[in-house]
């Protein structure tokens, strides 16, 4: 400042304001990211230092249990929170029982006891790969808690029961300190962020048609659009299911959720398809026009008349999306789309005729543009209903419903399986007592992260926290916790590293080493309700729980590594599958089954994929989206065979079906051309029903001649680049 | 008439408190009178949902306690 404070008060006084102002901001900043973190540790401390001293006051036998517990409990919200603990004491509960169940069955044969126990953790993991979220969790619990209570009862089967019984107490009690202290002491509440979601998705897919109906956008960005939708789809089923345990989600909360994504899931489809169409005609018109020397000109005038019918209606629309999309508006912007489409057709009428195949494409793209204006409108309405917090009464359409490829499935568990075995042997051979740790551990980390799309990534983070605990958990432990007398002393020695735990984890970064950390420390560092301060023992303990997350790490790296969730490969020929099960599978509900099965796949491939995924990520994804679009057009087609009356048009288009199943289980060049050309006889049979057909009849042979012309084009894009054909063995 | 309510449960031979039993029906008392209430939008109005979750809880659990162990 040049001027000199005292001349110029008030430039001081606004000085010393502009400092204040920085100053307030800047700890408004601090409170949002940094004061959130810390109330989470704080929250996470006060939860696991409850829970120990309830399991010390109840004398209880291993309180450190409880205490891993509310460690691994600690979740940012507190749906979160409540949905995984209700999961974990689900699981602990199964794993005790089967535990209890094994041991019983074999209790001189240690031998059969760990084939068992293999199998048994085998199934849970692959059960885990299924499902997503908590409930896969739910499934690994089941399977390592069997482990944790069947090995230690090896040597003394008669104290299995008690082992059992602990556990579950030791588990049910972290899980209540950790609920109610998440849920009741400054609790981030999940359906706010459920509800922030649908936001974004709402004016995220708005702004989204906008572009793309305004050419706005390349095709690249428009597939990386498709691929995140599919992610966030995902994210709100999970987020929803978090938030059911919160106070105050009603069912018809949940039903509104589901409707809103499913409502979601067909405006994408049709948008997509409706896209491709108007993106082909611009293509096609282009290169028309430069072969127009080569005379093609009046295929490329019919193109460019096509495309100038369609993109003033496609214009308008994208203006109508600018506002606010309320019911009225809706039903303005829809009738505006109808007075235009009449103009449209007078237009054409009024010109020299079209040919078959334009004609084709003009009433596709009109049949498209009302069908996308009919779903925009439905998931306005939803959404409206869920913002306005009115209580609409919408159908459910069932839940989402995950699905992984087979193959993973069963690679998850054949790892889990044999990691136990592994270590058991290890066991066997080394003699070494403390072995017991490495093999919970790495049965543990191997079922945890099976379900995860890099799994060498989490048990890297998970060793690196591990390894940093282990200097940390000596020093506190002999220098600090050895030297508490009481149960005050003990939580103030071990507060500095279970805090910095928590802190770790709190973030996205290194949650996996916080984690570790936390569980490392949980491990070890709590005293017994008799304690015993044994150096031997303790670096004995150290090196063989580091040991286990080791071979976890070697197990993902050795044992089928290509085989882990959302793997390219494994992703494409499951959607080569899904469109197969479009053909042949059981019509009820196989609408929605299969948009949300191609969706997960999807998210899937999105997770593993990272935030920038290459050209071969993008291939599947652009092949995905072709498939979803086939499948559709299929099941819908299935759905009007099913409804109509026999016929010359409907026995061509059950033709086409059976070509279609054909070519999708074999894929090969001749076979897609007969496909094609069935498709292209049932059209002419279509069409022939059409002038004698009553008006009901009409519209859904107007909708079958929609069907048929996605299908054509579909097929066509899969033909021109077969290289992205997946061989079914792959 | 319930002045002989167990202490303790004899659960295959491990000994369970007696309140556990009495627990698990708050819990599931708890869950009807919760689902009830999120039909009804009560918790739209309350300040702490998650609060009034917990109070009504303890007091369910503890009119059990009182009425049944006299």
């Amino acid at each position: 400042m040049n001027a000199s404070p005292a001349a110029q008060p008030s430039q001081e006084h606004s000085a010393a304001r502009r400092v204040f102002h920085w100053l307030q901001r800047e700890t408004a900043d601090w409170l949002r990211t940094e004061g959130e973190r810390w109330i989470f540790v704080a929250k996470a401390m006060l939860a696991s230092f409850s829970a120990l001293w309830l399991a010390f006051r109840l004398g209880l036998d291993a309180p450190y249990t409880a205490l891993a517990t509310t460690i691994i409990l600690a979740m940012p919200s507190s749906g979160m929170v409540l949905e995984k603990a209700f999961y974990r004491f689900l699981g602990t509960l199964v794993g005790c029982s089967a535990a209890l169940a094994l041991v019983a069955l074999f209790p001189q044969m240690p031998t059969v006891l760990f084939l068992g126990l293999a199998l048994w953790v085998a199934l849970c993991t692959g059960g885990a790969a299924m499902h997503r979220n908590q409930q896969s969790y739910s499934f690994v619990l089941a399977g390592y808690t069997a482990v944790m209570i069947a090995v230690p009862a090896v040597d003394a089967p008669a104290s299995v029961f008690t082992l059992a019984v602990t556990r579950v107490t030791e588990v049910g009690l972290g899980i209540i300190c950790s609920a109610v202290v998440h849920d009741v002491i400054f609790p981030r509440r999940h359906s706010r962020a459920v509800m922030r979601t649908v936001q974004a998705r709402y004016a995220g897919f708005i702004d989204f048609c906008g572009k793309v109906m305004e050419q706005r956008i390349t095709p690249a960005e428009a597939e990386l659009n498709h691929l995140r939708f599919a992610a966030d789809i995902a994210a709100l089923e999970s987020g929803r299911a978090a938030a059911f345990f919160e106070a105050g989600h009603s069912r018809s909360h949940t039903r509104q959720l589901h409707a809103f994504n499913a409502a979601f899931m067909t405006a994408l489809t049709t948008f997509y398809t409706l896209h491709r169409l108007s993106h082909r005609l611009r293509t096609a018109a282009g290169v028309a026009c430069d072969d127009a020397e080569g005379g093609r000109a009046g295929a490329a005038a019919g193109m460019d008349r096509v495309l100038a019918l369609v993109a003033p209606l496609e214009a308008h629309m994208a203006a109508a999306l600018h506002d606010d999309l309320t019911s009225a508006r809706l039903a303005q912007m829809r009738s505006a789309l109808a007075a235009d489409i009449a103009a449209a057709r007078e237009q054409l009428a009024a010109g020299p005729a079209l040919d078959r195949a334009q004609q084709i494409d003009f009433d596709t793209a009109v049949e498209l543009l009302q069908r996308f204006a009919g779903n925009l409108a439905d998931f306005a309405n939803l959404y409206h209903g869920l913002t306005q917090q009115k209580r609409q009464q919408v159908s459910d359409p069932g839940a989402y419903s995950p699905k992984t490829p087979p193959a993973i499935i069963v690679a998850s568990g054949v790892r889990a399986g044999a990691t136990l075995l592994i270590t058991a042997a290890m066991w066997y051979w080394l003699a070494w007592p403390a072995t017991v740790n490495a093999i919970l551990m790495a049965t543990i980390f191997c079922a945890l992260a099976s379900s995860s799309p890099r799994p060498t990534v989490l048990v890297q983070q998970v060793l690196i926290g591990f390894l940093i605990a282990m200097p940390l958990a000596f020093a506190t432990e002999f220098l600090l916790v050895a030297k508490a007398d009481n149960f005050y002393p003990l939580v103030l020695a071990a507060l500095p590293l279970f805090a910095f735990g928590a802190y770790l984890s709190g973030g996205p970064r290194w949650g996996g080493v916080g984690v570790g950390l936390g569980m490392f420390s949980a491990t070890l560092v709590v005293p017994a309700n008799l304690m015993r301060y044994d150096v031997e023992a303790f670096i004995s303990s150290e090196l063989s729980l580091t040991m286990g997350v080791v071979v976890a790490y070697l197990m993902f790296k050795v044992v089928l590594p290509e085989h882990t969730m959302g793997h390219r490969g494994h992703v494409a020929a499951a959607l080569w599958r899904e469109a197969q099960n479009a053909c042949n599978a059981k019509l009820h509900r196989l609408k929605r089954r299969f948009d949300n099965r191609v969706r997960d796949l999807l998210s899937q491939l999105n997770a593993a994929a990272g935030p920038a995924p290459n050209a071969e990520t993008r291939a599947v994804v652009r092949q995905g989206l072709t498939l979803l679009e086939l499948g559709h057009a299929v099941i819908e087609l299935r759905e009007l065979i099913a409804a109509s009356h026999a016929g010359a048009a409907r026995d061509s288009l059950q033709a086409v079906l059976q070509l279609l199943a054909a070519y999708l289980h074999a894929p090969s060049r001749s076979s897609g051309e007969r496909a094609l050309q069935a498709i292209l006889d049932a059209g002419t049979a279509v069409r022939a029903a059409l002038p004698d057909a009553h008006p009901e009849r009409r519209v859904r042979l107007h909708t079958a001649l929609t069907d048929l012309h996605s299908i054509y084009t579909s097929l066509l894009d899969q033909l021109s680049g077969d290289s992205h054909v997946p061989t079914p063995a792959a | 008439m319930f002045q002989h309510l167990p202490r303790e449960v004899d659960f295959f031979g491990v000994l369970l408190p007696g309140v556990l039993p009495v627990f698990l029906a708050a819990v599931v008392l708890q869950l009807v009178l919760d689902a009830g209430l999120s039909y009804l939008g009560a918790y739209r109005r309350s300040w702490h949902p998650a609060l009034v979750r917990l109070s009504m809880f303890v007091c369910i659990f503890s009119a059990l306690l009182v009425t049944l162990y006299k």
